[in-house]
């Protein structure tokens, strides 16, 4: 479904993609962990090509997002649903006007079609009751959801997740975890979430991957990540201050 | 020790023309680029806009296009009438009291007319709407530049410069000829209320003098400066919006940015297009 090969990102001065390989199979729940400031949300934004990369070449389907022109980007993008770790909910819209946003402007539904669909995603997530309320009226979690909602309207079949349970509390991010495996698991679609959050990312994911150093240094089910003799994933799993994560050297990604 | 001194002094002065010349050369190719810039951003929207219609849809919505005409427009009119009515007032009052001297009052109607219908109902509107609709336009789309709304349009597959630029561009294009009659008119009345009180100059014999000094081509002239001059103050506005960078310091830079560019590239304009007219169509 999705295929990143040998790309590099490079802003500035700071390399944070470097031979950067990826492939996400179809109906995949792939959670990429990795430090603050690794890359990880650049990944996702790679794949919808909002970003070009510095090189490398990059994959949807038989579609090479590298490549393609601006209008045929546009069209690919309607199969990918993304949702953005503050929402970005469109502040001068109510609830049921965001989500019905991508079906006004790329449909030929009719309001009564629109309206039907908006409710049924509206529902899904739990949001039904608050269509007419303004984005800076509700609370970080129902953000979360209406930005699900809006992400689904279009049926896509890939959903990239940016750090779903950021500034949530433990309970709301479990709600979304467990809202983000029901509709991804009922609708088939596949997922990329990126993420540290340890909890939520065993949670969501049936494939996970370490981001380290612009590379992926670790690709497995989560029970084999867990013991995963890798000295980078265990220190990152174990949230110790010692090890290689801290040091200034390539020793951990060699040691693998 | 003192010739070191000296001749450090020497290597400066020796440097500085160089600097100097540097720093001149990179203003002009920094500005040349943004020039540049702007004009691209206008023809990514029309084209953006363009291939919209070519599929049979519409690039946006009535609703939206309207929605900024009434901000842009009808919002406008109190203060685009009022500044010009000031200004009418008292241009004809200046020169009112000059033309007295040699005994020429009855000039002042076609004097205020020619003015402001040629340059400064456009230019003291231009002006006006840089500074109130253009730093909105920065700091609405800024915010959304920054907080992610922008790229999520985007990644919708909607594209954002039909969808958030050409109705903002769209409303100011329209909208800015309307507002410099608006102006044109406040400005006329102004100093024909002038006239009468201090010049003795009747209301019809004041309407009269107008129509004879006013030519349909200051008129035209007018008109098309002010489509001009919503385009660019449009494209600015909304260009500096969705380049920002760096959270609400940044949109705070670009608003100022975008006024202070507006205005200056709204009287280099008004300029160029002066003298342009006055080489190629002579009167």
């Amino acid at each position: 479904m999705v295929e990143l090969r040998d790309v590099c990102m490079q802003f500035d001065e700071k390399k944070v993609l470097d031979g950067f390989c990826l492939t996400v199979e179809p109906q995949d729940r792939l959670v990429i962990m990795g430090q603050s400031g690794s890359g990880k949300s650049t990944i996702l934004r790679l794949v919808l090509g909002t970003l070009r990369p510095t090189s490398g070449s990059i994959f949807f389907k038989q579609f090479e997002i590298t490549r393609l022109r601006r209008r045929k980007l546009q069209q690919v993008r309607r199969s990918i649903g993304m949702v953005y770790q503050y929402s970005a909910l469109l502040s001068s819209r109510n609830v049921r006007d965001n989500v019905a946003l991508p079906l006004e402007e790329i449909t030929d539904k009719s309001r009564e079609e629109i309206d039907k669909i908006v409710d049924e995603k509206l529902e899904l997530v739990g949001m039904k009751d608050s269509k007419e309320l303004m984005p800076a009226e509700l609370s970080g979690g129902m953000k979360k959801r209406v930005s699900l909602a809006r992400a689904l309207v279009l049926e896509p079949e890939l959903i990239l997740f940016d750090e779903p349970a950021a500034g949530l509390d433990p309970v709301i991010a479990s709600v979304i975890d467990e809202l983000i495996i029901s509709l991804t698991e009922k609708s088939r679609v596949t997922s990329i979430t990126v993420t540290h959050e340890m909890d939520s990312a065993f949670r969501i994911g049936t494939r996970m991957a370490m981001l380290y150093r612009g590379k992926i240094i670790e690709d497995a089910e989560p029970e084999k990540f867990k013991q995963s003799e890798n000295p980078v994933v265990a220190q990152f799993l174990s949230g110790s201050t010692e090890g290689p994560i801290l040091e200034d050297s390539q020793d951990a990604v060699a040691k693998k | 020790m003192a010739d070191t001194g000296q001749s450090a002094r020497n290597e400066t002065l020796s440097a500085n023309p160089v600097v100097l010349v540097q720093g001149i050369a990179e203003l002009g190719r920094n500005f040349l680029r943004e020039v540049g810039s702007v004009f691209w951003f206008i023809a990514q929207t029309f084209e953006e806009s363009l291939e919209r219609i070519q599929h049979g849809r519409v690039p946006f919505r009535a609703a939206s296009f309207f929605r900024h005409a009434g901000r842009a427009g009808v919002d406008s009119v109190p203060l685009v009438g009022l500044v010009s009515f000031f200004l009418g007032l008292t241009m004809a009052l200046l020169t009112g009291y000059q033309l007295q001297r040699f005994g020429t009052e009855r000039l002042i109607p076609g004097l205020v007319a020619i003015s402001f219908t040629r340059e400064l109902g456009p230019l003291i509107t231009g002006i006006m709407l840089a500074a109130r609709i253009g730093a909105a336009f920065t700091a609405e789309l800024g915010t959304m530049q920054v907080s992610e709304e922008v790229e999520a349009i985007e990644a919708m597959g909607i594209g954002p410069l039909r969808f958030l630029v050409a109705p903002r561009m769209l409303a100011l294009f329209f909208l800015m000829p309307c507002l410099s009659t608006v102006s044109n008119i406040a400005a006329i009345f102004a100093s024909s209320l002038v006239s009468k009180a201090y010049f003795s100059i009747a209301f019809v014999y004041f309407l009269d003098l107008v129509k004879d000094a006013l030519l349909i081509r200051d008129i035209i002239t007018g008109i098309l400066k002010s489509f001009l001059f919503g385009l660019l103050i449009g494209a600015i506005a909304c260009y500096r919006g969705l380049t920002v960078k760096g959270g609400a310091a940044g949109v705070g830079a670009a608003t100022t940015s975008s006024v202070v560019t507006a205005i200056t590239t709204v009287i280099g304009f008004d300029t160029l297009y002066n003298i342009v007219y006055t080489v190629f169509f002579p009167t």
